[in-house]
């Protein structure tokens, strides 16, 4: 369970102080959809940074799970992203020199675990995301929707507390954004993860139990489709 | 852990060969320069050594220029050393000239000398057959031959030996010795394996006007040799008249020498440490041209939840790698370097066992070294400017 209080955040911009978000409360609870939509420059991806300890807020309270996790020092910090977070870019941002399953892997190597455990739950997790016929893979070889099914499967593969999804579909045509959501919704449910997907879409907002509206530096709840 | 960020790093390495293939090439040629100049330093030690084996360091040479040309002693006042100066245990002196010999139809030219019997010990000669000239033959027309000589002289069918009939000018000499072979000492003034010995006496019949210009002494191992030239010189002076004398120390010509080769290796030695240097300055520019390639790839790693000492370990191997196997060849490329060298120069080549260690140790020092700040560099991006970046 993610809850964040009053989070603000406000970017230095010449001699001034930019603010962007002006106080965002939310809880989000495991097992859930949610998608967050909003128009460019908003601050959606500011929100995603600061949700998935990338970046710190100027001010407000973040626990994840109970845990105060904005006292962290950089090396804890590292740790909690590691244990806590999954991201999945807009452009997939696979290592272009691993294959598929090490690309996978990789979250698990800076876990310090063994390599034949880490090949085992990748090439698992891959198994799940309909690619294990291409564990081998390297990226260059793979479609853009088995891209972003490798992408899904390392933000995975690590069991976090949520996936932190910025414009997961902006890259793919309807048909594989359409099969990239199916993918989402029956991964929540049967890993019972909470995903958070920033979408300009509002098809894929659609699809998502909640859905969130970022405008003027604060969340609003939109109702259900 | 550590092997597959090995693996990594080797790979991305591979994956941009040229510019490692470049990066490699710098350290290469400073390690090589670095290793050859050692090995070739140590080669040269060896050598002086090697130089001064045969003949020792406990010997001076004495030379008599006079101002229109070289001088002379008197036979007696040299052989009269010993006596004066206790720490001169023996002393040899001799004429020098030049020879050219016959036997069966072989000619032979080298230089000659006109030597008393005690020149064998004094010079640590060694006769291979027969015996040297002695005092109480000095009239016989008795030769010595150096080895090389002999050799020159042997025609296919009549070897030179002991007994063998050698004609030089109007006389017929008969070999009575011949020496072992000798490496040339850079204190003598000839090379002994291309000279023909005779007696002083000997000299005389041969040569117009013999002049007894030089001398070796053998001195006490333990004595001073600057004592004993300073006391050679007193007791010279008023013998010589307008005559100057002049004196070598082996153990003061071979210091010299040593301090020469230590001041070359040295020299080389730093030549070889700026190109290392500069082989270093070219794995930084590499690591750092790899940190702003691979931006994005830093990010995702940091996003991961790769910790910042991950990252620098990372790029810390890959420096270390590429200069790792630039030092490995380098090294081979030096001890060849020196192997040739020493075989160009005629010189006894003697394998460094330190090079090895050396040329990795230093290497790896230099990867280290100038790895670590694009390592930082890399270690220190912000994770979202890192994503960001294309
Ligand atoms: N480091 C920064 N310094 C100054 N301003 C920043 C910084 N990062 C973001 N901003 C500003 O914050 C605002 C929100 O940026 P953000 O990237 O969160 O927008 P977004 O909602 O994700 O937009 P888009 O839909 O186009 O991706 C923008 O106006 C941007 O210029
Ligand atoms: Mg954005």
């Amino acid at each position: 369970m993610l809850e964040l209080v009053d989070i603000t955040r406000s970017f230095r911009v010449g001699p001034g102080t930019m603010p962007i978000l002006r106080g965002v409360t939310l809880r989000l609870e495991a097992g859930q959809l949610v998608s967050i939509m909003g128009g460019s420059g908003s601050g959606k991806s500011t929100l995603m940074n600061i949700i998935g300890l990338l970046d710190k807020p100027t001010g407000g309270e973040y626990r994840i799970d109970g845990q105060d996790v904005l006292q962290a020092e950089a090396r804890a910090l590292s740790r909690l992203r590691n244990r806590l977070i999954g991201f999945v870019f807009q452009s997939f941002f696979l290592l272009p020199r691993l294959n598929a399953w090490r690309n996978v892997a990789l979250p698990l190597q800076y876990r310090g675990l063994p390599e034949a455990e880490a090949k085992r739950r990748a090439i698992a997790m891959l198994g799940r995301v309909g690619l294990a016929d291409r564990v081998e893979h390297m990226p260059a070889m793979l479609s853009g929707g088995q891209k972003q099914r490798v992408a899904i499967a390392r933000a995975l593969v690590g069991e976090p507390a949520v996936v932190l999804a910025d414009e997961p579909t902006g890259a793919l045509d309807p048909k594989v954004s359409q099969e990239i959501m199916a993918l989402f919704l029956a991964l929540k449910r049967e890993l019972n993860v909470l995903i958070l997907i920033i979408t300009h879409d509002p098809g894929v907002a659609a699809q998502c139990e909640r859905r969130l509206l970022l405008a003027e530096g604060t969340i609003a709840e939109q109702p259900p489709c | 852990m550590l092997s597959r960020v090995v693996v990594e790093a080797a790979a991305n390495l591979v994956a941009s060969r040229q510019r490692s293939a470049l990066a490699l090439l710098g350290i290469l040629i400073g390690a090589a320069a670095v290793i050859a100049m050692l090995n070739i330093g140590a080669i040269a030690r060896n050598e002086t050594v090697r130089q001064f084996r045969q003949l020792g360091t406990d010997v001076l040479t004495l030379r008599v220029d006079a101002p229109s040309g070289l001088g002379s002693f008197r036979l007696a006042d040299v052989e009269a050393v010993p006596q004066e100066i206790p720490a001169v245990l023996d002393i040899a002196p001799f004429v020098l000239g030049g020879a050219t010999l016959l036997h069966e139809g072989m000619t032979g030219m080298g230089t000659q000398l006109g030597v008393t019997a005690s020149f064998a010990s004094v010079a640590r000669l060694r006769l291979r057959e027969g015996r040297f000239i002695s005092a109480h033959d000095r009239f016989e027309l008795y030769i010595v031959l150096g080895a090389g000589l002999a050799q020159q002289l042997s025609a296919p069918y009549a070897p030179v030996r002991v007994g063998s009939q050698l004609r030089q000018g109007r006389y017929v000499f008969t070999v009575i010795g011949i020496l072992e072979p000798v490496l040339q000492s850079p204190m003598m003034p000839v090379d002994v394996d291309g000279t023909a010995f005779v007696s002083i006496a000997n000299m005389r019949r041969l040569m117009p006007d013999p002049q007894l210009s030089m001398a070796v002494a053998r001195i006490h191992p333990e004595a001073d040799p600057g004592a004993v030239m300073a006391a050679l010189q007193r007791s010279f002076a008023p013998k010589l008249r307008d005559a100057t004398l002049s004196l070598q120390s082996a153990k003061q010509l071979l210091a010299g020498m040593q301090g020469q080769m230590q001041l070359f290796t040295l020299l080389l030695g730093t030549v070889g440490g700026i190109a290392l240097v500069l082989g270093g300055v070219g794995v930084m520019n590499i690591m750092l041209v790899s940190v702003a390639e691979r931006k994005r790839e830093i990010g995702v790693r940091l996003a991961i939840g790769a910790a910042p000492g991950d990252i620098r370990l990372l790029f810390l191997a890959e420096a270390v790698i590429l200069s790792l196997a630039g030092g490995a060849l380098g090294v081979l490329l030096g001890l060849g370097g020196a192997y040739a060298f020493a075989g160009a120069s005629g010189w006894q080549y003697i394998f460094s066992p330190s090079a090895a260690p050396l040329g990795a140790g230093v290497s790896v020092a230099v990867g280290i070294f100038f790895g670590f700040y694009p390592a930082v560099m890399a270690a220190r991006l912000d994770p979202i400017e890192a994503l960001r970046s294309e």
